[in-house]
């Protein structure tokens, strides 16, 4: 494999002390309510009342790009979230609760891979790669090498991707349940959204946790990390594909279409934008409740953010 | 951050290339491991019946003893959650069986469950301690080195694997297996249970991915395994990483012995030198059988000076 110019810089554990007591009761608290609301994919859900039988060829393909893509997108966190617990163990003094919680979160997020995986292939197979290759460099981002580097603060990640992503994710997965009439898909997306708005509000409580003792300069970075992701990650299509530039999106947009007519718990295109605009709004209110000024941001076809 | 840094070349190093993904079963046994760890969960909080524990029926001394005892074992604990995850984002890397990514998403669920119960143990004998009374037992316990193993790409994973999981936590299993035959008090007894019922998977895992594995391997590479799994039971197992009795004699580990000595003697879930010697000489031993049988793998003797001869 290639190697990058740079080598990633990792810092050092310090173990001891080991701090394991309760720093945060509401992370602690979300903890305890993850470990409750444990799930089984095989048992849990209703695999054997499907009701694909009657879907013509075109949306049943449509059906399995869709759940596909859902699958790789999700599968981001067998790398990311294992990542993201090493950094919080490697930081010095950091609390037990966020890194408890994180090994519950990584679980949760095995169970979704294996769902949308398992609802593709009953759609009539999974499929392993993007048709297009162009979509290949939008999923391959590196980001378990950006939560452990060190000269990434952790503060500013968790800002981005466990608070503005996390929280987008649990709106997107609203919406798709929204319109998910068929019982398998319906069961799935519920699921996942108790658990995705656990991670929602993790990101959350640890980023207004942390801002309260950031200094100015570390609350434009968090700025500067959320406004870099936006431009680079999400306007390249990774959750909304409408929102790509340089992909060609009417075979996506035509998949999601069919899929969200059909009831199997996606939305058009052009609905996910929305979502996504709504959500820039209101992280940028809840941001700046705690100090962290997000700017306007460009698309350059859709206007400003 | 506060804490220092080094740059040292790891796989992070190199592009992520996660296409084609694959996502379907591979590896139906870690699948299923996998599957029964997802049914088997169970909760610290509520799963133990902690009203049992009655410490009010020990005196201090033995309380303290034992308040280390399970504080020193949150740290082995806390270790795994530490550390093991580098070895799913190295799994991710090598785009290995998926079956072992979505396991290891939940062994290290496991891990904090465990360190969380020893947690909580020590703190209803009394109080959690954040460290060793003596800094010099902390090499002893602060590190495995698996995290630098599992990122450092000149390092096999079959070699890690066979060394942490078909090692290592087959001896721990052994030893969690004595700890619930001698332990008295019912708490200590139970926490010692349901340890052992995740851990009972986490060694499979690593026996089932070494028999698809092992069949592929050139000679060359079959000697990096036999060499990972002598390492580290030369330096880590052998230094007391799960045995006081076997760190290398100082104040500091003798007064771990001793703490080993009075939480057993109140029955409250150590063992002693006396009793763990012949359940550690076993485990070698079988250890060493089955990997000579599985793996054609030959693992040398062993020497200690807590053994009169090699074992």
């Amino acid at each position: 494999m290639p190697v990058t110019s740079q080598t990633t810089s990792l810092q050092t554990e310090r173990r001891f002390p080991l701090d394991l007591h309760k720093a945060d009761d509401d992370i602690r608290g979300l903890y305890e309510d993850a470990k409750k609301a444990r799930w089984d994919p095989e048992t849990d859900l209703p695999w054997k009342q499907q009701a694909l039988a009657a879907l013509d060829e075109k949306t049943r393909s449509a059906a399995r790009r869709v759940w596909s893509r859902r699958a790789w997108v999700e599968f981001t966190g067998m790398t990311e979230t294992p990542a993201l617990l090493i950094r919080f163990c490697l930081e010095l003094n950091r609390e037990s609760d966020p890194k408890y919680f994180l090994t519950v979160r990584n679980t949760e997020e095995a169970w979704h891979v294996e769902c949308f995986h398992r609802y593709a292939e009953i759609c009539g197979g999974y499929i392993d790669s993007p048709a297009n290759p162009a979509w290949e460099r939008v999923f391959n981002r590196n980001l378990y090498r950006d939560a452990l580097n060190a000269e990434v603060p952790i503060d500013t990640y968790v800002a981005a991707h466990c608070a503005f992503v996390d929280g987008l994710e649990l709106e997107l997965a609203r919406l798709w349940a929204a319109n998910a009439n068929e019982p398998v898909a319906r069961a799935i997306l519920e699921h996942c959204l108790s658990d995705y708005a656990r991670h929602a509000r993790f990101g959350w409580m640890y980023a207004r946790r942390r801002a309260a003792t950031m200094s100015a300069e570390m609350r434009e970075r968090v700025a500067a990390a959320l406004k870099r992701h936006i431009e680079e990650v999400e306007f390249a299509g990774y959750h909304c594909v409408a929102l790509a530039t340089t992909i060609d999106t009417r075979p996506d947009a035509a998949d999601l279409e069919l899929v969200t007519q059909a009831g199997l718990g996606a939305a058009a295109a052009a609905q996910e934008v929305a979502v996504f605009r709504d959500c820039v709004t209101r992280s940028r209110q809840q941001f700046a409740d705690f100090g962290v000024a997000l700017p306007t941001i460009q698309h350059p076809q859709l206007g400003s953010f | 951050m506060g804490a220092s840094a080094v740059a040292t070349a790891t796989i992070l190093d190199t592009p992520e290339a996660r296409f084609p993904l694959r996502l379907g079963i591979e590896n139906k046994r870690i699948r299923d491991l996998f599957r029964n760890a997802t049914r088997q969960q169970w909760n610290p909080a509520t799963d133990i019946d902690w009203s049992a524990l009655h410490p009010e029926q020990y005196d201090d001394v033995h309380l303290r003893a034992a308040r280390m005892y399970w504080s020193r074992r949150a740290w082995g604990e806390y270790g795994a959650i530490s550390e093991s995850p580098a070895l799913q984002i190295r799994f991710c890397h090598e785009r290995c069986v998926p079956d072992m990514a979505l396991f290891f998403s939940i062994r290290s669920q496991e891990e904090s469950r465990h360190a969380e119960v020893c947690y909580r143990m020590a703190e209803a004998l009394g109080g959690y301690f954040e460290e060793p009374a003596a800094t010099a037992y902390q090499g002893s316990v602060a590190t495995h080195g698996i995290r630098k193993m599992a990122l450092d790409p000149d390092i096999s994973l079959e070699g890690t694997i066979a060394a942490l999981v078909c090692a290592a936590e087959e001896i721990a299993f052994d030893v969690f297996l004595h700890l619930i035959d001698i332990t008295v008090n019912p708490v200590a007894r139970q926490v010692a249970k349901m340890i052992l019922r995740d851990e009972v998977r986490h060694c499979a895992f690593g026996w089932a991915y070494l028999e698809q594995r092992m069949p592929q391997l050139t000679a060359q590479e079959r000697e990096g395994v036999r060499q990972a799994v002598i390492s580290l039971i030369e330096k880590v197992e052998l230094n007391g990483y799960h045995s006081s009795w076997l760190a290398p004699e100082n104040p500091a580990s003798n007064a771990e012995v001793e703490i080993d000595r009075l939480t057993w003697e109140a029955g409250l879930g150590a063992t002693t030198e006396e009793l763990e010697k012949p359940v550690f000489l076993k485990s070698i031993a079988t250890m060493r059988e089955r990997m000579r049988d599985a793996w054609g793998l030959e693992i040398p003797l062993f020497t200690h000076r807590k053994f009169s001869a090699p074992f």
